[in-house]
């Protein structure tokens, strides 16, 4: 007996299908249309069709491609570290945190700080003359370097995010280790195998889904990174620090560049569902 | 020996993730003249000045409307959220409708940059005079909050034994009362934990806040960075820091008091989805 017939499900599913048609797919049209319109804030209803040239333009600028690889490496290298550290973190504390669950919680606070007021927290952490991080690198080695110069820039904000986002990969890793069954390990440690062994030949293989999950989550919140680096630096640093989506940002609401911003909005949105789409093409063959 | 090496590294951890929360709470402890001799960690007369200036000098940034604000949009993106996904969640659950296709399409949507459609709904918005209004803002945040809202409760719902509605419908009732009598309140902790997720995730919402609120409905991540706003003789640490922990207080203490739920919910897509 079905409880729910076809027609009634739909039913149930009619009013969230409605709402993201209207506050997604309609933008997402409005998008296509735009990205290949002459269009301003002047003929916002009635652009006129003009073939690819807004694709040609965002493809032609330098500023995109450097943008596009900021997101790239910012992406790949926060998912690395904060995947590396909460991987140890979850194993080498497990034991620790077995009895004492709420030593989580402190670990666990960074999660729900915004992270654009993370952001604005360490202008006040690494400011030259109020922040504490250059005065006591001044105090002790008589030299604090510029965190936010063109340098230093990137590598600055590459330890803010994985400061506040490690909690999560850990998060994950932590629970993925505490359902690995007990008899697992033990039987493991009855054979006399010593603890690397089973971390490498038994733990960290049973891990491996969340290991690749979390790289993923990690990697995407990281290539579309806006609210921390946008409250830090803005796109500061002579546009060292521009993300992917602080481009798009950049390009409407500073340059009123509509046609531009909407152009690499569909690349972006092309390029997010390729990925996706692949992910879940590959899951599917694994599970088969 | 090797518990030490424990307890070190667990208190090194929270330390350096938490550092620049502690660094906040230490400066908006601190007097302006103090301040401006002492950055480092310490503080030798703390004083709560800071916070009264916040709370009492509201003339130029009032920060109880930037408070307001965010509980007003975060409230209604979370509750939208809940009432548009609980019935979709049921009817995946128990029948076949969107299982195949809209399931999957919405949870991919969290893995979707937001900012993609960021540019249409400006437009759409100021057609629609919803611009810089919490009402506006809280429909966003229901699309921040729509996708694991819905896997959370999909989940929950699949938990509970099918003999549950059968023995309803055996007694004659509508599907829609198996929905709202029966399985409503078995996924009640479900609810509870999707609806403070989805409060602290709106709550810290930055994106949208800052290109669709001008001045009447700012909320409190937008209205936070205006204090750092050059004005004249730079930054007011002592008040930007109190404006801050006031900030980040609702969440955090949310988030501190229901750390179990919530790392449920964190990872439920992720586990399951």
């Amino acid at each position: 007996m079905a409880i729910v017939k076809r027609a009634e499900g739909r039913a149930y599913l009619a009013p969230l299908v409605a709402f993201l048609l209207l506050f997604l797919g309609f933008p997402a049209l409005v998008n296509l249309i735009y990205s290949v319109s002459t269009v301003s804030f002047e003929n916002l209803r009635s652009p006129s069709l003009s073939g690819l040239g807004n694709y040609a333009s965002v493809l032609a600028d330098r500023e995109f491609w450097q943008a596009v690889s900021f997101s790239m490496r910012f992406g790949i290298l926060t998912a690395l570290a904060e995947c590396l550290i909460g991987l140890f973190l979850a194993i080498f504390l497990a034991p620790l945190l077995a009895k004492r669950s709420f030593l989580m919680a402190p670990l666990m606070l960074p999660l729900m700080v915004a992270p654009a007021m993370i952001g604005l927290m360490y202008r006040l952490v690494l400011h030259e003359f109020a922040g504490p991080v250059p005065y006591y690198l001044f105090l002790w080695f008589g030299d604090s370097p510029a965190f936010l110069d063109i340098n230093n820039a990137f590598r600055t904000l590459i330890v803010v995010e994985t400061l506040q986002w490690t909690p999560f990969a850990f998060l994950l890793f932590y629970m993925a280790y505490v359902a690995i069954p007990v008899d697992v390990r033990e039987a493991a440690e009855l054979d006399g195998a010593p603890w690397f062994k089973i971390l490498w030949w038994i733990e960290l293989p049973l891990m491996l889904p969340t290991l690749v999950i979390a790289f993923f989550i990690r990697f995407i919140d990281g290539f579309r990174v806006f609210d921390n680096v946008y409250a830090l630096t803005g796109s500061g640093a002579g546009g060292s620090t521009t993300s992917l989506s602080i481009y798009i940002y950049q390009a409407f609401f500073k340059e009123g560049a509509i046609g531009k911003a909407v152009a690499a909005s569909v690349m972006l949105f092309v390029a997010s569902l390729a990925v996706l789409y692949g992910l879940n093409w590959l899951a599917g063959r694994r599970r088969r | 020996m090797l518990n030490t090496a424990r307890w070190l590294v667990f208190a090194i951890a929270t330390l350096a993730m938490n550092f620049p929360v502690i660094v906040t709470l230490v400066t908006s402890l601190k007097s302006a003249s103090e301040l401006s001799i002492n950055p480092g960690l310490w503080i030798s007369q703390p004083t709560v000045e800071n916070y009264l200036r916040v709370l009492t000098h509201t003339d130029r940034f009032n920060i109880y409307s930037y408070l307001f604000n965010s509980t007003i949009a975060s409230l209604i993106g979370t509750s939208l959220a809940i009432l548009l996904a609980f019935p979709a969640a049921y009817a995946i659950a128990r029948s076949e409708a969107g299982k195949r296709t809209l399931l999957p399409v919405i949870i991919n949507l969290r893995a979707v940059p937001l900012i993609i459609f960021a540019i249409p709904l400006y437009m759409m918005y100021q057609w629609l005079g919803l611009l810089d209004t919490r009402l506006g803002l809280g429909l966003i945040l229901t699309i921040v909050n729509t996708p694991l809202a819905l896997v959370i409760m999909v989940n929950a719902i699949s938990d509970v034994p099918l003999e549950l509605d059968e023995a309803a419908k055996v007694d004659g009732a509508s599907s829609w009362q198996v929905m709202l009598m029966i399985i409503r309140p078995v996924v009640r902790p479900a609810l509870v934990t999707t609806f403070i997720f989805g409060f602290i995730t709106a709550w810290n919402e930055f994106l949208f806040g800052l290109m669709l609120t001008t001045s009447q409905a700012v909320p409190m991540t937008v209205g936070a960075s205006f204090f750092f706003a050059a004005s004249g003789g730079g930054v007011q640490w002592g008040t930007a820091s109190a404006v801050m922990m006031l900030g980040a207080l609702p969440p955090a203490v949310l988030g501190l008091v229901m750390y179990r739920q919530i790392s449920g919910s964190m990872t439920a897509g992720a586990v399951k989805g």
